[in-house]
């Protein structure tokens, strides 16, 4: 209904920093870029290991309804995550995958554009598997622009405690690199 | 002679009362009136300025004691007298704070706020008329009625054993505990001037004569004397009771000063050190 | 800018929970006291980390009563001071209320609305914040849909509880509480901040409860300042003498629960969308007004003329501004997030001068705009 925001739902296990994310998302486009952002979530009972999820949408004006269905984006970084939340991406949408993390992606509608990022696996190469959202992050950032690298990048030293920062920096600076060579062939 | 002229006959301790109060509702008999004349004396010795504290008092016929003593006063609601008090002191802490409670108001609906504020050493007096029943709803079983009383809700005899509120007080971290009896009013203003002088959660139980109910159920009579020398029988000084056996002692209420020692008292969270909090401002992440 | 600025002004990405700890801060709150509760508990961690900052003190009770009656005592000891809760542990701080309302103890309460034992959004509270506690009382209670509107709320109800001299409820659901977006704290200067009318009369004079008008608000006096007065929930006279004589017990009652309904149509005030033209109006509070504008949007694209009335306070009632949108519509929806409580309110008030119908749900979540759009269109067929 609304052609002018953006909403991107993210999904996988308690642990992996999927609400950190959308929320260093939502951080970089309210208090770097001036646009509006809503970000909403939900996760088991569990405090680690059971499943969550976290939406944001994006937006040049006041949000409205700051929860949909349907999203534009969907970021899935657990194979069972994704089983739950496929169904929520629209028609067009695009879809992003921890490659490592959700091999089976089963039926997906033609008119999907489907990213596959070893996000987990190269987190470890670098030295932490709990910088995989943020290998994620630098990849989605660099394929849809949503907001701007140097955004993101001012959002993660602000929101990770700084004995973490150079490992999350560098997780999703190699994000970005790793998405301006995957040329989707 | 009308009643104002006869409640301002001399007596040196009505400046201290809302005197448009008068009469009081206690029943004759009753051992609040003494409580609350040990009170004044212990105020009158150290000199306070009732104008500057808050009496507290919740529901129930101790309750009442602060109501007729002119200072501020929170009253009316059954047991929260320590969660009020913890506000002023958190708020205000040089505000000196006494709380009168009867048996049931402190250790029936008020128990957990009891423990609490001796465990965190409140710095508030907590004066604990126990006249070992629910007076004001009519007579009823409480914490502290003795083991096989007959109440109006313990008809063939109560079959729960009572609170000893002293060591109860003690074990939660109480500074000051100490138990006297209405009987013993030098005693009494003397461990009341001590609780008010004491710097942390001050506890005195006094044992009181409840002749209308507690005297006619559970002890069948309603004599104000006879029940005085009921509870004197069952007292023992602590000092004394040392030297006894657990014999002598059973079933018998130590009197005296249990604890009497200086803790750093409550003041709630009002530290504030940069160094650990990361947030920068911001919730955390 | 850092912790021990009392506002953080500037644009933040912040979460509902969080919000409401800055309005508070923001409009003077120094004291908070509460117990843990889900989905409530960043309001207590919130004001555990800044109250002492700006020199505020900040309690965890041993329960939600020792929690309400500590705010209370506080306040009537001078503080300006909150509590949160969510649902179930409303139910406790009841009493609580009721002796706040008694001895007119400005408090600020936030209820997180949840379902009964499960962390779902819901709108279940709405009578229970209005209704519970005995004795007579009116309550105001104050609904944001916004992390914007949490903030500014939660300043409006401090500054509503000072001037009124009565506890204030900001009611919140988890869908709103747990929710970050954007929040713009303006300049401390730009915030009005209201503080209670302390008595300059002397302790001989002063008449704790005696106000100048019949719905009048009395003038404070601090506790342990020499005015010696009783603050009991009894029924008391001017003097706050317990009194039971049944003249004195009406006139306060009546004065209580007066200074507020005589004042509903300043307190509850309500923004209009659309609702020049409309033949369908809908009526919501707190997060539902968001689905309720979209389905605004999309009825109209569809031709159907709808607008919304948002209601900034459920409470006290705003009975003229439904009276006079009954008035000018063909039918009135009733928009909320449990199975229908606070449409039977509506509906009295509109009093058979135009249809009505309800959208209602308990399902965890705020309705969807499409299930709000699906009611308009029923109504209008």
């Amino acid at each position: 209904m609304n052609t002018k925001q953006t909403s991107i739902r993210f999904c996988g296990f308690g642990g992996q920093g999927i609400i950190l994310s959308s929320v260093i998302l939502g951080e970089a486009a309210v208090t770097k870029e001036g646009i509006y952002a809503a970000q909403s979530q939900s996760y088991g009972s569990e405090a680690r290991g059971g499943q969550c999820q976290s939406e944001v949408v994006l937006s040049k004006n006041p949000i409205g309804t700051p929860t949909n269905e349907q999203n534009d984006i969907l970021v899935a970084m657990f194979q069972a995550a994704y089983m739950s939340h496929k169904h929520e991406l629209k028609k067009g949408g695009v879809l992003f995958v921890d490659s490592g993390l959700v091999p089976d992606l089963g039926d997906v509608d033609p008119s999907v554009t489907v990213w596959k990022v070893p996000a987990t696996e190269t987190a470890i190469r670098l030295g932490s598997k709990m910088a995989g959202n943020m290998v994620m992050l630098g990849f989605i950032q660099e394929k849809t622009g949503l907001v701007s690298r140097d955004s993101l990048l001012a959002a993660i030293r602000e929101s990770v405690k700084e004995k973490y920062v150079e490992m999350n920096t560098a997780a999703f600076e190699e994000g970005i690199r790793m998405a301006k060579e995957d040329t989707g062939a | 002679m009308s009643a104002p002229e006869l409640y301002t006959n001399g007596n040196p301790l009505l400046k201290y009362m809302r005197q448009d109060k008068l009469p009081h509702f206690f029943c004759p008999g009753c051992g609040c009136g003494q409580v609350v004349s040990a009170f004044l004396r212990a105020v009158e010795a150290l000199g306070l300025d009732l104008g500057s504290m808050v009496g507290i008092g919740g529901v129930g016929c101790t309750a009442r004691i602060p109501v007729y003593i002119n200072m501020d006063c929170l009253h009316g609601v059954h047991g929260r007298t320590l969660a009020w008090a913890t506000g002023i002191k958190l708020h205000k802490p040089d505000t000196k704070v006494v709380v009168f409670a009867g048996d049931g108001d402190a250790l029936s609906i008020g128990g957990n706020h009891f423990i609490h504020a001796a465990r965190r050493n409140l710095d508030v007096t907590f004066v604990v008329v126990n006249n070992f029943n629910f007076a004001m709803t009519g007579g009823q079983v409480a914490p502290m009625t003795p083991d096989g009383s007959v109440t109006m809700t313990t008809p063939y005899g109560s079959s729960e054993p009572p609170f000893d509120m002293c060591k109860l007080a003690v074990t939660a971290g109480a500074t000051y505990v100490a138990r006297t009896l209405t009987s013993n009013p030098a005693q009494m203003t003397t461990f009341l001037k001590n609780a008010l002088n004491h710097k942390g959660f001050s506890v005195v139980e006094i044992l009181s004569q409840c002749p209308t109910h507690f005297g006619r159920y559970a002890l069948g009579s309603g004599s104000p004397k006879g029940l005085v020398e009921w509870i004197k029988s069952h007292t023992v000084p602590a000092s004394a009771a040392e030297k006894m056996s657990p014999e002598e002692t059973a079933g018998k209420y130590l009197v005296g000063e249990f604890v009497n020692v200086e803790k750093p008292v409550f003041r709630g969270s009002t530290v504030y050190t940069p160094s650990t909090c990361g947030c920068g401002g911001k919730e955390a992440k | 800018m850092g912790l021990e600025d009392r506002v953080l002004t500037g644009v933040h990405f912040m979460q509902g929970n969080y919000a409401a700890v800055e309005g508070a801060i923001a409009a003077g709150c120094d004291f908070f006291a509460g117990y843990p509760i889900t989905p409530a508990n960043e309001v207590s961690e919130g004001m555990a980390r800044r109250l002492p900052a700006v020199g505020g003190v900040f309690f965890q009770g041993e329960d939600e009563l020792c929690s309400i009656y500590a705010i209370s005592a506080a306040s009537l000891a001078g503080a300006k001071a909150m509590t949160a809760t969510a649902s179930a542990g409303y139910d406790y701080m009841q009493e609580g209320i009721e002796y706040a309302v008694a001895v007119e103890a400005p408090i600020v309460v936030v209820d997180v609305m949840r379902c009964r034992g499960e962390n779902f959004a819901t709108q279940s509270d709405i009578m229970q914040v209005r209704w519970a506690a005995a004795g007579d009382h009116e309550m105001i209670v104050l609904a944001p849909s916004t992390v914007q509107e949490t903030f500014d709320f939660t300043v409006r109800a401090f500054n509503l509880a000072e001037e009124y001299r009565t506890p204030v409820v900001v009611v919140s659901e988890m869908s709103l509480a747990l929710m970050r977006e954007r929040l713009e704290i303006p300049a401390a200067s730009a915030i009005p901040v209201v503080n209670r009318k302390r008595t300059a009369k002397s302790p001989a004079d002063y008449l704790p409860f005696h106000a100048d008008s019949e719905y009048g608000v009395p003038d404070f006096a601090e506790l342990g300042t020499g005015y010696r007065v009783i603050h009991s929930i009894n029924p008391h006279d001017e003097r706050g003498d317990i009194e039971w004589e049944p003249h004195a017990f009406d006139r306060l009652y009546k004065r209580i629960t007066g200074k507020v309904r005589e004042n509903r149509t300043k307190i509850s005030t309500v923004q209009r969308f659309g609702l020049d033209d409309a033949d369908i109006a809908l009526v919501a509070f707190g997060s539902e007004v968001r689905p309720a504008l979209d389905a605004m949007e999309m009825a109209r694209e569809k031709g159907i003329r709808a607008g919304v009335m948002k209601l900034d306070a459920p409470w006290p009632f705003p009975e003229e501004a439904i009276r006079d949108l009954a008035s000018n519509v063909g039918a009135v929806v009733t928009v909320e997030m449990n199975m229908g409580k606070y449409a039977g309110e509506v509906e009295r008030a509109v009093c058979g001068k135009c249809r009505t119908a309800r959208a209602t749900k308990n399902l965890g979540t705020p309705h969807t705009p499409d299930e709000i759009l699906s009611v308009i269109e029923e109504v209008r067929a």
